[in-house]
């Protein structure tokens, strides 16, 4: 309609025959419309019928478990495998994973005594998943973690903070033992 | 209309008379029909939309316009008091009650019946669109002036396929006439002046569809756009003076229905001679109500039909709307005014 007259080159008759077409196609295409609605009063539009989908949407999710392979649930961290070395607390972005560590009566690891990954926080983006060295912070396959307050989304992990008389018994042993510490200052 | 036959004393002064009865067209038909057509609209909005739509106030939300007429009138106002303001509040105010005077709801139910009677309502259309411009432009804000503005180009659109629609149907009645309008026409569907021949039936349809731009009604609501003026006049309304102008939305497109019912749908003329039979056997108040209901129901249906269409359809800028009303409604006009002259010199000489 808009470029009725603008067309250079076009006749009278081509001209009035566009107008009337496009006066027709809009008329057409309202009456179209109108006619659309018509079921949606009955209750039987295509928006009307049922599109409930089981939980989880097993559209996207093929899988036996019903989730897709890669998806990124909730994250635990084996502490037996867990070397303390806090890449996943320095690459995590919302700063939701905290950790502290102690040094251990006999071997090189070190006793990690704090590991609390706070789940109000996370954004399940799986970079410390990627970063962890020992593969010991993975993706669990369980993805629901209602809670009544932010602090029951508080992971914890460690293996508990120890006592000061624990701490000087082991920092004997160690000297018994005449080994390095490796956290030794 | 009678004063004697709605229980007057034969003694009672004329404009007794005439407060009595606008304050009872508007207790008994305007308000009412305000209350049902918000009710029925959002009903019919929410079944498009496959929404459930008002349901807690009364059975199937029926009482929600009075709960949410109730809300708007407690709430308080957000700005203070201007005289743009009130010019604009003297204006919608005096339209809103001058005009019921002109609204013909039956052959008794006529207060004016003039020789060109038929003009009345529409140029209180015209003053009520002034109405709004003049609110658009009492808004300290863009997007009142803004609307303001296109609510006053609109009106000047669809000022003249209105108005020459109407010569259409004056020309099939030879008067402007209320009475002479209606008992032109018959009492079944193909005795209306909408459907008597082709040319009437566009006119109808153009009438009906300048009378949306002339009073910027959606879909051609460009004024009033909530997309890109965040609902141009009315943006910064609310509580009274929200419920004010809404009744005043409403009551435009509830004139603008009864006239397009009165002049292009047979009025309130029933089928046969019933309403002589229902006059004499039950009586002349029965006939009114009966009359009135007649008008009522059909311009329901007609006003359900433009909401219908206002949410299947996109609703246009105001560019486009005012490229529509003067580039096709205006020549179809033109070319339906000449067609029914034509028909009816050729039926008056047969």
């Amino acid at each position: 309609m808009s470029d009725l007259n603008d067309k250079p080159g076009t006749s009278i008759f081509s001209t009035t025959k566009n107008y009337l077409v496009d006066i027709l196609s809009g008329f057409h295409s309202a009456c179209g419309s109108f006619m659309t609605a018509l079921p949606y009063l009955f209750g039987k539009g295509d928006l009307r019928k049922e599109v409930t989908e089981q939980y989880p949407d097993p559209i996207s999710s093929k899988t036996a478990d019903d989730l897709p392979p890669r998806s990124r649930g909730l994250l635990f961290n084996d502490i037996d495998r867990c070397t303390g070395c806090k890449s996943c607390q320095k690459i995590c972005p919302t700063d939701c994973i905290q950790i502290e560590v102690d040094q251990r009566p006999d071997s090189a690891k070190v006793w990690v005594s704090v590991f609390d990954i706070d789940f109000s926080n996370c954004v399940f983006c799986g970079l410390c998943v990627e970063v962890c060295q020992p593969q010991s912070i993975t993706h669990t396959r369980n993805y629901e973690r209602a809670a009544y307050g932010p602090k029951e989304l508080v992971a914890s992990f460690g293996r508990g903070k120890i006592t000061p008389e624990q701490k000087a018994k082991w920092a004997a042993q160690r000297e018994r033992n005449g080994e390095e510490g490796i956290m030794s200052p | 209309m009678s004063a004697e036959s709605l229980g007057f004393s034969p003694g009672t002064p004329e404009w007794i008379v005439s407060i009595v009865g606008l304050l009872g067209v508007y207790a008994v038909v305007i308000f009412p029909s305000v209350a049902l057509m918000s009710w029925l609209e959002r009903k019919l909005i929410a079944d498009f939309q496959a929404r459930v739509g008002p349901n807690r106030a009364g059975p199937a939300g029926f009482f929600q316009p009075i709960a949410d007429l109730l809300k708007l009138l407690q709430k308080d106002t957000r700005y203070h008091w201007s005289w743009r303001e009130g010019l604009w509040l003297a204006v919608h105010t005096m339209a809103l009650y001058s005009t019921v005077a002109v609204i013909p709801l039956g052959s008794s139910l006529i207060f004016v019946n003039t020789d060109m009677s038929a003009f009345l309502p529409f140029w209180a259309a015209l003053v009520l669109a002034l109405g709004t411009m003049l609110l658009g432009f009492s808004q300290k804000s863009v997007n009142g002036w803004f609307g303001g503005v296109r609510v006053g180009v609109q009106a000047l659109a669809g000022a003249l396929p209105a108005l020459v629609c109407m010569l259409c149907a004056g020309v099939r009645a030879g008067s402007f006439r209320w009475t002479d309008l209606a008992s032109s026409q018959g009492g079944l569907p193909l005795g209306w002046t909408a459907f008597s021949n082709p040319f009437q039936f566009v006119a109808f349809v153009v009438f009906v569809a300048s009378g949306l731009v002339l009073l910027s009604i959606a879909p051609t609501s460009g004024g009033l756009s909530r997309i890109d003026l965040h609902g141009g006049v009315s943006a910064e309304l609310s509580g009274r003076r929200l419920s004010l102008f809404r009744l005043g939305r409403f009551y435009v497109f509830f004139l603008w229905s009864v006239i397009a019912v009165v002049i292009f749908l047979g009025a309130w003329i029933l089928p046969g001679n019933l309403a002589e039979i229902i006059s004499q056997q039950i009586g002349p108040f029965s006939l009114a109500v009966i009359e009135l209901v007649c008008v009522l129901v059909k311009a329901y249906a007609l006003m359900m039909g433009v909401v219908w269409l206002s949410r299947v359809v996109p609703h246009g800028r105001v560019d486009q709307i005012t490229n529509f009303a003067w580039r096709v409604l205006s020549p179809f006009s033109l070319a339906a005014l000449m067609g029914a002259a034509i028909w009816a010199g050729w039926r008056a000489l047969l």
